[in-house]
This record gives C-alpha cells, sequence and structure tokens, in this order.
C-alpha cells in the first residue's frame, strides 16, 4: 500500500515519513527587518521574535533595555498577524518575571504531595534521574517509563516522544491528541490526503485555511466555522482574518453551543447541544446530496464515490475480483451502458457511462457504490431528526447549508467535537462536506496543497524507527486504537486504567512537560490517587502547577522570550530568539537529550546509537549542546542559527506561494494527473482505509500489528453521549456540561499573569436564565458544579448565550493555593468533572472532555484561599531579576 | 486647534481584550486601575435570536472637558495636541474631576494618590500609535486628529457614512470619540448613563 502522507503539526513536519531534510535552493531573498538588533538611541533594543503562548506563534519585537525586556510589540512583517497580538502573548513580560517561577532544579524532601524542595545542581538532578530510569528499565522492562506533553506553554513539541523512542519505551500521551486535533489530521489524511504543510485540514488554530489569510485576493463565499471560536482562541491571527473577510462578504455559519464573539457576527448561529454534532453533519449530508447541491462533478471523477465497494466484505472492488489476472489497484465502477462491472482505470476512462449511485449484483455479491453507501448511512438523519436531536431550528439548519452552498466555500472544524467519542466521525463528516462540495484546491477553498518549499523543518526528528516492534506491541491502547500512530501517541485512559490496576504491566516512572496535568486530564481525583503508584515522577516547566507537589524532580524551563527556535510563516522564516535568560532555566529540549545522554553513559545502548548522526540519518543526531540543534535546523536554510538572528527572511513573494488544482498537475513519471495521497489518488468518502488501519496497523506499520477488538467504521455514525439528558443520569445531573476557550488562556496556562487574573479572576459557568430561575441562581452567585465524579465550585455568568439545558465552563486551576491541600486544582477545575472511562473512540481512543451531565446548586461562597480581587494579584507582579549565564556543560 | 481622539470600529471589534492588556502593560498602570476596558453589549433578545457587540471604554476626549473645567489646581489640562491630560505633580486627589466626568472615565490609584486617565499615549509620538491600536486585533481602532480631514479617524467615517456612527450620551461635554456600528452587527444600546471605573462587585 502507498504510504499516506501525514498531516502538518509541529511534530510531524520533521518525520522520517515525509523526510526530513528539506533542501531549499535559490535561497537568501535577504532580511527583512535591518534595523533588528540595531541599537537605538535610547539604548533599547529591539528584538526580532515570535510568540509561543500558543501554537500560532505570532511575530514579537521585544524592547529590551539592559538585559531587561521592557516592551512587546507585534511585529508587523509576521505575515499571519500583521502586527496583532493578542492578550497571552502580550502578557509575555509578567510570564518571564512571575516571581513564581520554578528557577533551579529542586528535588522534593518531604512527602510526596508534601510540596517540600531542596534545591540540586543539573548534574545531580540528570544524573539521579537516569539511574532510577536504567534501573526501572532493568528489573521492569523499559515500558514501565512514560513521559507526557501538553500543548500549553513553550513545549518542544516532540522531545518527549524522541525521548521514548530512544529509551525503547512506547508510552507517552498528551491530554489533547485523541482530544486535540488528532481525529482531524487523521480523517483529513484519509480523506482528502493533503500536503506536508498548511492546509491539509481546517483546523483554523493550526494555522490553515491559508486562502483566509490572503484577503484582499478573496473568492470564498461563505465559511463555516464548526466547534471553532477564533476571536476567542487566537484573536490576533485566524480571529482577525476572519473579521478581514467578513468585511469583504463573506457570509459565515458558526456551530457553537457559546454565543462567542463570532457567533454574533455570524448570518446563521446554531447553538447545538454538546456532542450531538455528528448527527447535525449527517443531517448536513443527506440534503445537500438529496437536494443535488454537491458537486457532481468533482465527486464522479475525482472520488471514490462511483468505486463499487463489496457490501460483505466491506472493501472495494478491485479488477483482480472481477477479471482473472486483474490488478489490484484498479477500482471498480458500474457503466450504465453495458450494465455490468467495468474497471476504472485511473484517472478516468470516458468510454463508460459511470453510475454514481446504486445497488448492483457483480459475481452473484452486492455491490454498491460509495455514494449509495453513503447516502443510505445519512437517509435516516432528515433536518426533522437532527433538529430535535440537536435542539436546533429547522429553518436555521437549512439556511445554514444553503448559505454553505454558495461556493466556493469551506467548513472549519474546531477543537469541540474532538473531545467525545464521536471524534473521528465528526471529522469525517467534515471532510466529507468539504469535498462533496468541490471544495478543493480551488481558489477560495480550504483544502490545498500550496507549495511546500516554505516548510520550516523545526520539529525534533522524532526517531519513530528506534521503537522496537516489539515495544510498539505493548504500547498502552496501541492495539486497539490504532490511529494514534499517526502521531505515534499512546492513550491516555489505558495509562490511568495501568497505573490503577498495575496491568497489562506497572508503570514505575512519569516524566512530564506541561502547564498542570491536573486540570486538563479527564477524572481528576483519579489522577491524584495513583499518582503515588509511581516511584519516579519528574516535572519540568516553566512555573510550579498542581501537578508539582506530586513529583520528585523539579526542573525549570525557559519561557518563550529565553527561547531559541525558528519559526515558519507562510513564505517567511523568523527566529523565535531569547531575549534574555533567568536563573538556571533550560530549554526543554535539552534535558531530554541530556537524560539520553545520561542513560547511553550508564549503558544504555540504543540510546547511545542516537548519538551517533549516522544511526539516526537523515534525522537529527541527539545534540547534548542545544547551539549545534538550532544550526542543524537552520541548515536547511542554508544558514547558521546566528544569520537567522539578524531577523527575518523571506523565502519568496507570497503570491508565489498559491497553486491551485495540485491533483490536475500532470506527474511526469507517469504521464497521468497527480491526484491525492489517498490509496485510490482521489478523495475518498467511504473508507476502507480504515478497515485496513484497524486490523493492521497499516499504513503506519509495515509489519502487521494485531487486529483491533473490531472493525473500525467505514462511514460516520452517531452515538448519542453516553452521559446525556435522554439517558436515566440526566434525572439526576440535568444539565450538559460543554467546554471552550476565553481569549486569556491557552489550555491551562497563564492563570498566575496578574494582569489576565484581573480580568477573568475565577472561573464562570455559564448559565442560561431559565436554567438559573430553576436552581435559584443569580447572577454572580457562587455555585457548585457537580458530576459523578465530583464537585468544584464556579461563578455563575447568567446569559441567554447558552441555551437552557447546557451549562459552559473553562478550564480552571488556581496557582495561588498550590501550598493548600488542594493544590489549587480542586477548586474550579472542571476536569474534576469529565470523564476518562468508556465509551471510547474507536479508532483514536477519545474520551469525554464535552457532553457530559452536571446538576449545579448555590454555594456558600467562593472557595477558600482564592484570589477574587485585582490587588490579590499583587504577588505576581513581575521580580526584577538579572539576566544569567545558559546553563552548559550538564553532560560532557 | 487639534483634537486627538480615537475612533472605534464595532463592527470589526472581536471583543479580545487586547487594547485593554496592551493599555497596562505600556503605561504600567497599577493593579485595580484602568484606562481602558471592554464591556460586552448583550447578548440581548431571546435565545437564540441573539445580539451582542464590544463597547472599548476609555475617556473619550470631550471637547468641552469638564473634568479640565473642574480641576482646582490646574493638574488637568488639554496639552497642544488637545489631548487630555493629568499632571501628578499638581494632583491632590480632590475627586473633582472624577465627579466631573459623564463616564467616570477616571481612576483613582490609591497606591499614589493621583488621578490617572488614557493619555491617549501621548509619550508615544507620531508616527507611533498608541499601544491599543497598535495591538487591537481586529485593526478596530483608528486615532488621530478629529480636526485634520486626512486623519486616520476622518478618512475611516468619509469610508463608511455618517450613518452607523455613534458617540455616548452627550451631557454638553461634547465627546469626540466615535463608535461605528451598523445594524447588521447589532442595534446600539442607548444607556443613559456609564460608570467605567471602577468595576461595580
Ligand atoms: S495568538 Fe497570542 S498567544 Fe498565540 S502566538 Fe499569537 S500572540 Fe502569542
Ligand atoms: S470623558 Fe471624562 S475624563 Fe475624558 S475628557 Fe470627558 S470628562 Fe474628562
Ligand atoms: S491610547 Fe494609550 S492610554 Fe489610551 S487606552 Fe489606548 S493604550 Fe491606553
Ligand atoms: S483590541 Fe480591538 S478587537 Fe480587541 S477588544 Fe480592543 S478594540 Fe476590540
Amino acid at each position: 500500500m502507498k504510504q499516506l502522507k501525514m498531516n502538518r503539526r509541529d511534530f510531524i513536519k520533521a518525520t522520517a515519513v515525509t523526510g526530513t531534510a528539506l533542501s531549499f535552493s535559490g535561497f537568501g531573498s535577504g532580511m527583512l527587518v535591518e534595523k533588528a538588533n540595531a541599537q537605538e538611541q535610547s539604548g533599547v533594543q529591539i528584538i526580532t521574535t515570535c510568540c509561543r503562548n500558543c501554537t500560532a506563534e505570532c511575530g514579537v519585537l521585544a524592547h529590551v533595555k539592559d538585559g531587561r525586556v521592557i516592551k512587546l510589540e507585534g511585529n508587523p512583517e509576521f505575515t499571519r498577524s500583521e502586527g496583532a497580538l493578542c492578550v497571552k502573548g502580550l502578557s509575555g513580560i509578567q510570564a518571564l518575571y512571575n516571581p513564581n517561577r520554578n528557577k533551579y532544579p529542586m528535588q522534593r524532601v518531604g512527602a510526596r504531595g508534601e510540596n517540600k524542595w531542596k534545591r540540586v545542581s543539573w548534574e545531580e538532578a540528570i544524573d539521579k534521574i537516569a539511574r532510577k530510569l536504567m534501573e526501572f528499565r532493568e528489573k521492569y522492562g523499559a515500558e514501565s517509563v512514560f513521559a507526557s506533553t501538553g500543548g500549553g506553554g513553550n513545549p518542544n513539541f516532540m522531545s518527549p516522544g524522541r525521548f521514548c523512542n530512544s529509551f525503547d519505551t512506547p508510552n507517552w500521551f498528551e491530554p489533547g491528541a485523541a482530544q486535540c486535533y488528532l481525529p482531524r489530521t487523521l480523517m483529513f489524511m484519509f480523506c482528502y490526503g493533503g500536503g506536508t504543510f498548511y492546509n491539509s485540514d481546517t483546523s483554523l488554530g493550526d494555522n490553515n485555511i491559508h486562502e483566509a489569510y490572503d484577503y484582499n485576493n478573496l473568492k470564498t463565499k461563505a465559511a463555516v466555522l464548526w466547534g471553532t471560536a477564533p476571536s476567542y482562541s487566537g484573536p490576533s491571527q485566524a480571529g482577525r482574518v476572519l473579521v478581514e473577510n467578513r468585511a469583504r462578504g463573506v457570509k459565515t455559519v458558526v456551530i457553537d453551543p457559546r454565543f462567542t464573539p463570532d457567533a454574533s457576527k455570524a448570518d446563521v448561529w446554531l447553538p447545538i447541544r454538546p456532542g450531538t454534532d455528528v448527527a447535525l453533519g449527517l443531517a448536513w449530508i443527506r440534503y445537500i446530496l438529496e437536494n443535488n447541491l454537491y458537486d457532481y462533478d468533482f465527486c464522479l471523477k475525482w472520488t471514490n464515490m462511483p468505486y463499487l465497494v463489496n457490501t460483505k466484505t466491506k472493501m472495494y472492488l478491485r479488477e483482480s475480483d472481477i477479471k482473472k489476472g486483474g490488478r489490484n489497484d484498479v477500482f471498480v465502477v458500474w457503466d450504465k451502458k453495458t450494465k455490468s462491472a467495468q474497471p476504472l482505470e485511473y484517472p478516468w476512462n470516458d468510454s463508460f457511462d459511470v453510475a454514481i449511485a446504486g445497488t448492483y449484483s457483480v459475481n452473484g455479491s452486492e455491490c454498491k457504490t460509495g455514494f449509495q453507501m453513503l447516502k443510505e448511512r445519512a437517509e435516516p438523519w432528515t433536518i426533522k431528526k437532527a433538529a430535535e436531536t440537536c435542539w436546533l431550528r429547522e429553518a436555521d439548519i437549512v439556511k445554514a447549508i444553503k448559505i454553505y452552498s454558495e461556493k466556493p466555500s469551506w467548513l472549519s472544524l474546531g477543537v469541540a467535537t474532538d473531545q467525545n467519542p464521536n471524534s473521528t466521525q465528526m471529522a469525517h463528516c467534515a471532510a466529507i462536506l468539504n469535498i462533496i462540495m468541490g471544495n478543493i484546491e480551488k481558489p477560495g477553498a480550504a483544502l490545498q496543497r500550496f507549495k511546500n518549499a516554505c516548510r520550516s523543518p523545526v520539529g525534533t526528528d522524532p526517531l519513530m524507527n528506534f521503537l522496537s516492534f516489539d515495544q510498539l506491541k505493548k504500547r498502552l491502547g496501541g492495539t486497539e486504537f490504532k490511529g494514534m500512530m499517526q502521531w505515534w501517541t499512546g492513550n491516555v485512559a489505558k495509562h490511568l486504567n495501568a497505573l490503577k490496576t498495575g496491568k497489562p504491566y506497572k508503570l514505575k516512572a512519569w516524566l512530564e512537560r506541561s502547564g498542570n496535568k491536573m486540570g486538563t486530564l479527564a477524572n481528576t481525583y483519579e489522577w491524584s490517587k495513583v499518582v503515588h503508584n509511581l516511584e519516579l515522577i519528574v516535572h519540568m516547566y516553566m512555573y510550579p502547577t498542581g501537578f508539582s507537589p506530586y513529583a520528585d524532580f523539579l526542573l525549570p524551563t525557559n519561557e518563550w522570550l529565553e527561547t531559541d527556535l525558528p519559526v515558519d510563516c507562510f513564505n517567511k522564516f523568523f527566529p523565535r530568539q531569547a531575549t534574555t535568560h533567568l536563573y538556571e532555566t533550560v530549554n526543554e529540549y535539552e534535558i531530554w537529550a541530556w537524560i539520553v545522554k545520561r542513560c547511553a553513559e550508564l549503558g544504555h545502548e540504543q540510546c547511545k546509537r542516537t548519538l551517533d548522526p549516522k544511526e539516526t540519518a537523515p534525522q537529527h543526531p541527539t545534540f547534548v549542546d542545544y547551539q549545534d540543534q538550532l544550526d542543524w535546523w537552520c541548515k536547511s536554510y542554508d544558514m547558521k542559527w546566528e544569520d537567522l538572528k539578524k531577523g527575518s527572511v523571506e523565502k519568496f513573494p507570497l503570491s508565489e506561494m498559491k497553486e491551485y488544482y495540485v491533483y490536475k498537475q500532470i506527474d511526469p513519471k507517469t504521464g497521468k494527473p497527480k491526484g491525492f495521497n489517498t490509496l485510490s489518488k482521489k478523495c475518498e468518502i467511504y473508507l476502507e482505509t480504515l478497515i485496513t488501519l484497524g486490523r493492521t496497523g497499516a499504513p503506519f506499520v509495515k509489519t502487521p500489528l494485531p487486529p483491533a477488538p473490531h472493525d473500525y467504521n467505514p462511514l460516520p455514525f452517531f452515538i448519542e453521549p453516553e452521559e446525556s439528558p435522554n439517558r436515566p443520569v440526566g434525572k439526576e445531573f440535568p444539565l450538559v456540561m460543554t467546554n471552550g476557550r476565553l481569549p486569556f488562556w491557552h489550555h491551562i496556562t497563564l492563570r498566575n499573569i496578574p494582569y489576565l487574573r484581573e480580568i477573568q479572576p475565577v472561573a464562570d459557568i455559564w448559565v442560561n436564565p431559565v436554567d438559573a430561575r430553576k436552581y435559584g441562581i443569580e447572577q454572580s452567585d457562587w455555585v457548585w458544579v457537580e458530576s459523578k465524579r465530583g464537585r468544584i465550585n464556579a461563578r455563575a455568568l447568567v446569559t441567554e448565550g447558552i441555551a437552557t439545558g447546557t451549562v459552559y465552563m473553562e478550564r480552571f486551576w488556581n496557582p495561588e493555593n498550590i501550598n493548600e491541600k488542594t493544590h489549587g486544582w480542586q477548586e474550579m477545575n472542571v476536569n474534576v468533572l469529565s470523564r476518562s472511562d468508556a465509551p471510547y473512540n474507536e479508532v483514536v481512543g477519545t474520551y469525554t472532555l464535552r457532553g457530559y451531565q452536571v446538576k449545579i446548586y448555590k454555594a456558600e461562597g467562593a472557595p477558600k484561599g482564592v484570589w477574587t480581587k485585582p490587588e490579590d494579584f499583587e504577588p505576581w507582579m513581575p521580580e526584577i531579576s538579572k539576566p544569567t549565564k545558559r546553563v552548559s556543560g550538564v553532560v560532557k | 486647534m487639534k483634537k486627538k481622539t480615537m475612533l472605534i470600529d464595532l463592527d470589526r471589534c472581536i471583543g479580545c481584550f487586547s487594547c485593554e492588556i496592551a493599555c497596562k502593560n505600556e503605561n504600567n498602570i497599577d493593579l485595580g486601575v484602568q484606562w481602558n476596558k471592554v464591556f460586552t453589549m448583550g447578548p440581548t433578545g431571546v435565545f437564540p435570536d441573539l445580539e451582542m457587540y464590544f463597547l472599548p471604554a476609555l475617556c473619550q476626549s470631550c471637547e468641552n472637558a469638564p473634568c479640565v473645567e473642574v480641576c482646582p489646581t490646574g493638574a488637568s489640562y488639554i496639552n497642544e495636541e488637545g489631548v487630555i491630560l493629568v499632571d501628578h505633580n499638581k494632583c491632590i486627589a480632590c475627586m473633582a474631576c472624577i465627579s466631573a466626568c459623564p463616564y467616570k472615565a477616571r481612576s483613582f490609584n490609591g497606591k499614589n494618590q493621583v488621578i490617572e486617565k488614557c493619555t491617549l499615549c501621548d509619550h508615544l509620538k507620531a508616527p507611533d500609535k498608541p499601544a491599543c491600536v497598535k495591538a487591537c486585533c481586529a485593526k478596530a481602532r483608528f486615532v488621530g486628529d478629529a480636526e485634520d480631514p486626512q486623519s486616520d479617524i476622518n478618512k475611516k467615517i468619509r469610508e463608511v457614512g455618517t450613518k452607523n456612527i455613534h458617540t455616548l450620551p452627550d451631557a454638553g461635554n461634547k465627546p469626540t470619540v466615535k463608535y461605528i456600528l451598523s445594524d447588521k452587527t447589532a442595534k446600539w444600546h442607548d444607556r443613559k448613563s456609564w460608570v467605567f471605573f471602577p468595576e461595580k462587585d
């Protein structure tokens, strides 16, 4: 089978699968910001850098005086942000100089959870950690060591994965992945098979939909924002360009339980019941097919919809199925002229009159076209039924579909639907909806394969090939949820289960880098119990979090203003460069590399091999000096890191980046159109590839893995949420809980920023006035929010902006209470309420972070010790501290 | 006479709060004190037929500034660009200006015992622009001389026409800050009175 191309995400950019070393011919049209780093008269140096308080990486001009960062401004040269900065980016200085930072490596002295520490040297910390890991590997196997990361706060995303592959443990996870973005990258890869750069899927939060950014050449007529709120999650980029799109007449549909700023500016708002998106998606598909709103020619010639599927085997018919000696990579269609099944050689055969729909008998077997299969799947989902299921008005749904039918249009799917077990099914629906409208690679469409040449190689190469097959087979959740292999990660709930039960084996060490696992993992109380079953916990982050008290080692990492890393932005490269350096903080990359090096010295053969470029080629070796890593990355631009530091570089004018209809380009090797990077070279709707994935693990592994417990379903299907108002649990817990961003934070970060907490000091729960009256709650009352798993406090925000029967909360934790028994994560942390138990999404194992049941009732007041008044946050105001030298020579 | 002031396009504003934080950063404003604040207007209507917009509130740069008139020490003054400022060396924190301001657009800083307000970032001279204008995610804020037909704000007003231009209630103080809001986004709320700062509990 053809190796499918992976999708875009920082770490995937540099995987072995897509090829690492990109060469950039004709490099060098010069520095954009000539005055960068120039001494200004005032003694203020302006340093070109990039934010990393979220994945958008906006360009920043940092003003530095006497080694101290005094001001941040947006960099107007940065194409995606054009000088805008969101409040998270603008909080960079308060984050950098926060008195509450992790400053030096610390080792636990009290009991686990007691939060008592002593300072140790970096050498000592790395040595002790490595020795422990080697001991566990010896006694229990490498798989007893696991790592985790998370999207929030200046990550070097693939470093933990790389470490695990080097150490030969299959176990690492992030709370996102199956709950954030992976369902979309996976399903869009199977359906559209885009390139390796932006626009392979439609996530606005991950720098896709470049057409929207080119708003002065706008071709788009309509845009659907499904479960995405760019004004909240990315105001300086996606939120900003949507302003420009709307101002130029693009009509918008917003599907979101919350009345967000984007909803308020939309032509139609569909306040969907959380967790029911697939029902609505299938209704859209049904309506579009029934009313012939789809792009017939594109569906016929450029999708696999006319190909015949054997309903018994569930697989596509091949020429070899109907003809002795036939090829097995040629699919079969029904020719209406001859009333027979005929092999259709790619790309097309004009002598056939190909049926797009229908059920046929081929050699005695029942066969249906892919189109027919989809139509039948969507058949029950009338507009009426969807309206009832999703709590919407029929007329609004129809109006929304009609707007989307004004082509070219695009449908963006956000994170919302990744957060319940219907995750991949909804991503599948979203891909189908873009494809059947023919919104593919044409001007104004979201899915594109624009020039790849500016793809930044900045990703830590994951060394996936270093993980042995025997160890891969042990990955927690790996056999069941094979779709996770696209990101090469394990399943969160299965880690929790192994920690709880010791099955299928005992876990001994947890190496963790993120903003607060006690805020991001579902069903937090369960996690707080099982951490005591571990013998070693390492937490690396910029400041202590509610997770830190459970650790044995706390390792201080760089803020983004202390970080060096090349950043890409469409046609340009920018440096994220250190503006200063404080205390003994280091780049996360270095910590993982140092542990690998130390393990190598202690006799870990495979870790040792990762130090040798000949062994890792074409991926990079483990560099213990980060400078070498930076130069390695910059090699692809034919430059040194020192050169990039001087300012941004434009590879080619933005206008040259666009390339439409790539699938129609003739491939000189075959003389045929290039098509798409899918099994059939066409956009795929009915996914045989999902069945194959479940049975073998292809296309992610060459040697088959044991099959999943059942075949994955090749078409989208809706499951009513396990906890729902329509089930018995709805009696005691009548309200559906949903989640979603506010402008102030990225994931669980930044709750220690005084200016942000001044605006949003506590967690609000949005309640409709009808429900508020019903439960005796008034505006700004403190309430209890309770699910089957626990209860927390929140402040009531009574608003029409949420449906009766639905409530909304953003994640929260209270760093001010870190030294209390609660460690700050028990007061207002919505994930105390969410679910880590089954059902899981069958392909990637998604659990339930949104769309479960709660009840609310009045509380006596604010939880103990939480800060609510602006002045309370004074202790976190910036603390002046002198720059220090970078830490070096920790391992030789 | 010059009159530096601001125009904010509420059809564009997405309530991102960048102007609020940029203002606090640029002017090193103490916790509990605000010069600029984003109000959420709505949602109004009955679910799901709702409207909402955001109103960034700041000194309205009055033409007949009552705050200046009532100031007993001359601490509140109007500079050559028409910006209303407070000279902290002269301010005795008598609160007269706060009482006189129809929007309570001034704040008392308890720590320094002085009155503070939006300065239109007077220290950032052209071509530099106020921090809130530069950081604004929606490019919704425009600053310039109301008397200069070529200023950014007058150009923008010519572009959108006068129909969708709104000002806060005028008690004879003649606010010069203008807001753009069309019915397509939401209907303008005709609030009779405003208290920008401090936020009520
Ligand atoms: S959107 Fe905000 S947090 Fe994200 S990179 Fe841009 S400025 Fe930073
Ligand atoms: S808004 Fe208030 S502070 Fe500003 S000029 Fe008018 S009266 Fe003075
Ligand atoms: S002009 Fe300056 S002082 Fe006034 S609100 Fe904007 S940032 Fe604040
Ligand atoms: S920064 Fe601009 S878009 Fe954001 S709230 Fe302020 S005025 Fe509105």
